[in-house]
């Protein structure tokens, strides 16, 4: 339960301890506010926040973490965190599942995460750790992945099943995972927020809201139509597949933005990290590496991997890059 | 699209046999949950009436026979209102339904028996041209298929099935074939866990069934540095498409060595991608990618008589010995004569109409087949 803290046990608990939030006032309080600050920092820099105490303290730095998001009030921050707080999960989950050895706890916990949560029927293999789920339920997933090796024909199917291993099982449900975080903190009904929690949302909120402020002036020029989708979702806060990444950057590079507009783009990003993106985006420039400057995929490529939102306009061109230079003419 | 412009004498003939067999057949193909799908029909006069909802099939029947259209349409989504437009009708699912066409299959035969016919004069042309003889008009295209090209499509068929059954994992009870009354077979998959299936996840099916998107990595190959390195995958080579390029690639689980020698002799990790997709391509089956993927399309009615040929879309129970040119000619024997636009040889009804003359005398279905297929028209000849 302690790694999990978002199933209803988790609830049940509290409940059944009649903990009150007034509770978070109390000056024992505080190396939990301290401990649910310290993970969403983690989380707004990018990184999964890994240490895991008992389960006590599991669950109320949890709630502690969704008042704090919650009273911080910005939509980037909600969204960070839940897909870090998803990530977390995958980590322990993708543990539990490969080092647990008896088979029963192992179903009793896919049971939990998968049935009760998603109401995905999974069945684990005793001895290869090889997932079993129905086709219509993986499809529900993998098709809003845009990532080729999700895609039917790459997996292994057999009598309408789909065999993942435990690692591809875990991150088909990242997506879905991090939007129950985040309806929980959007549907949080909370009277008045503790003060000791108000407060310290406060700071954070002073800290990273300037992070956020660009992402609302951004203007959007004419960019084709591929690069103005993943503009739009970058945009939304939301999580765009490597392809796109790759296409966004190499695009922005190629008519001429620097380095650092290149960097600023993907500040949007949920689960950006400054150090990473500068290392990738200098890598596509060409700075970093081989040295080789990498191109914008073909139109053909992007529409492989799904990525082309091809208008009128888009006929005849063979590369996104054309669309902006027949503008021009 | 159906592009024929009917003569007043040619639609008096089609309407009156279409009325009598809407109204002589009682063994339509009983449709589920007819009172959840939206009709349509389109009229002699190509208008197209959308948005209709029956209660059972009695009422659609007797919509058929006061109306009769040339060719009658229905959902394969179930909707909550049918009849409302299109964002009111509050889709409930969907059959996934895949389309086998002739024309998709690329044949060697096709030209033999595909005639060019003028939209403005009706003309029949010899190729894909400018009339020659009003130099007005442009041509499109109408087929008479031959035994050819329903064994080909019928192998075709048979890929298809072994797709749903073995690796999708379909049952046959959910699973009804039909001609489609022209050159195809539609096969309709009403199994309820896959009703639900967005365009998304539908899209995902089909390039499973096309073989589109397979990965060199999928089957142990990965890209590495300026070559490429083995590395099987954990969940395994014995299943869906693993299974079929394994089995073509002679490889199995401990193949390492093997795989790394076929990838080399290939020309890299390159030219062994540009092998996998004629690979692929050749297990896939050629079905009509857009027909599967759309939610709200409509779909020619079980039993319905085609405008494109006069046959029905009827019901095979037995693929391998369907005969459409016996099974799905179903409109009246009575003779009449008609006037051919060009010399041909039919088989319908298990009887061979070799039709030299200008003016012949035929059984009504075969002059039914030649006017919706825009290569003859009715005479008033006695």
């Amino acid at each position: 339960m302690a790694k999990y803290p978002f199933l209803q046990e988790a609830s049940d608990y509290i409940h059944e301890t009649k903990f009150d939030f007034e509770e978070f006032d109390r000056p024992e309080m505080i190396h939990i506010i301290n401990r649910a600050v310290e993970k969403l920092e983690n989380e707004l820099k990018g990184k999964v926040y890994s240490n895991l105490d008992e389960y006590e303290i599991e669950i109320m730095t949890f709630m502690v973490s969704l008042l704090l998001i919650k009273s911080i009030g910005l939509e980037e921050v909600s969204k960070k965190c839940s897909l870090f707080e998803a990530m977390r999960v995958e980590k322990f989950l993708t543990s539990d599942l490969n080092n647990e050895r008896s088979i029963e706890k192992k179903r009793l916990l896919v049971q939990k995460i998968f049935l009760e949560l998603f109401k995905i029927s999974i069945d684990v293999n005793s001895t290869s750790s090889i997932c079993k789920l129905s086709i219509p339920d993986y499809l529900q997933r993998a098709s809003k992945m845009n990532e080729q090796e999700w895609k039917l024909i790459n997996r292994s199917v057999k009598d309408g099943y789909v065999y993942l291993d435990t690692d591809e099982t875990v991150r088909l449900i990242r997506n879905e995972l991090s939007n129950l975080i985040y309806s929980r903190i959007k549907n949080m009904k909370v009277i008045e927020i503790p003060v000791s929690i108000k407060s310290r949302a406060d700071e954070l909120r002073d800290k990273y809201a300037g992070r956020y402020v660009y992402r609302n002036q951004f203007k959007i020029l004419e960019y084709p139509p591929c690069i103005k989708h993943a503009m739009e979702l970058i945009n939304k806060g939301e999580n765009l597949p490597h392809s796109a990444r790759f296409m966004l950057a190499t695009y922005m590079l190629a008519i001429g933005k620097t380095i650092e507009d290149v960097i600023d783009i993907f500040r949007n990003s949920p689960d950006y990290n400054e150090k990473v993106t500068r290392y990738q985006v200098e890598h596509l420039a060409g700075k970093k590496g081989s040295h080789t400057k990498y191109s914008v995929p073909s139109c053909d490529r992007l529409r492989s991997e799904d990525l082309c939102f091809a208008i009128k306009e888009c006929e005849n061109l063979i590369n996104p890059i054309q669309f902006g230079r027949r503008k021009i003419i | 699209m159906n592009q024929i412009q009917y003569t007043e004498e040619n639609i008096t003939f089609l309407r009156n046999l279409f009325r009598k067999y809407y109204f002589e057949n009682k063994d339509f193909p009983y449709l589920y949950s007819i009172e959840k799908r939206e009709f349509g029909y389109r009229k002699f006069d190509s208008l197209v009436v959308r948005h209709l909802s029956f209660k059972n099939m009695g009422e659609l029947m007797a919509e058929l026979v006061r109306n009769v259209p040339l060719d009658v349409y229905y959902s394969n989504a179930y909707y909550g209102l049918p009849s409302n437009p299109i964002n009111e009708k509050q889709w409930e699912g969907a059959d996934l339904i895949f389309d086998i066409d002739i024309k998709d299959l690329d044949l060697p035969c096709i030209h033999e028996h595909t005639y060019y016919i003028c939209n403005v004069c009706g003309y029949v042309n010899s190729e894909r041209t400018l009339c020659v003889n009003c130099k007005k008009g442009k041509t499109y295209d109408t087929s008479i298929p031959c035994k050819r090209c329903l064994t080909s499509i019928k192998k075709e068929a048979a890929k298809l099935l072994d797709f749903l059954y073995c690796d999708l994992g379909i049952k046959e009870k959910f699973v009804e074939i039909f001609f489609s009354g022209n050159a195809g077979f539609h096969f309709h998959v009403s199994d309820p866990s896959i009703r639900n299936l967005d365009s998304y996840s539908r899209a995902n099916v089909t390039d499973y069934i096309i073989g589109n998107g397979f990965m060199c990595e999928s089957i142990g190959v990965r890209k590495y540095r300026n070559g490429f390195v083995i590395k099987l995958p954990k969940s395994g080579i014995v299943t869906g498409w693993r299974k079929k390029i394994a089995s073509n690639l002679g490889i199995n689980q401990k193949s390492e060595l093997k795989l790394k020698n076929i990838v080399e002799a290939s020309g890299g990790y390159e030219g062994f991608r540009n092998e996998l997709k004629k690979m692929t391509r050749k297990n896939g089956v050629h079905i009509d990618g857009q027909v599967t993927n759309d939610i709200h399309r409509v779909f020619r009615l079980p039993g319905s008589i085609n405008g494109k040929s006069g046959l029905t879309k009827a019901k095979c129970d037995n693929l391998e010995s369907f005969n459409p040119n016996n099974e799905a000619c179903m409109l009246s024997d009575s003779e009449v004569y008609v006037n051919l636009k060009t010399k041909l040889k039919i088989t319908l009804k298990n009887n061979n109409f070799r039709l030299d003359n200008a003016l012949e005398k035929v059984p009504s279905y075969v002059a039914a087949y030649l006017i919706c297929k825009g290569l003859a028209s009715i005479s008033d000849a006695q």
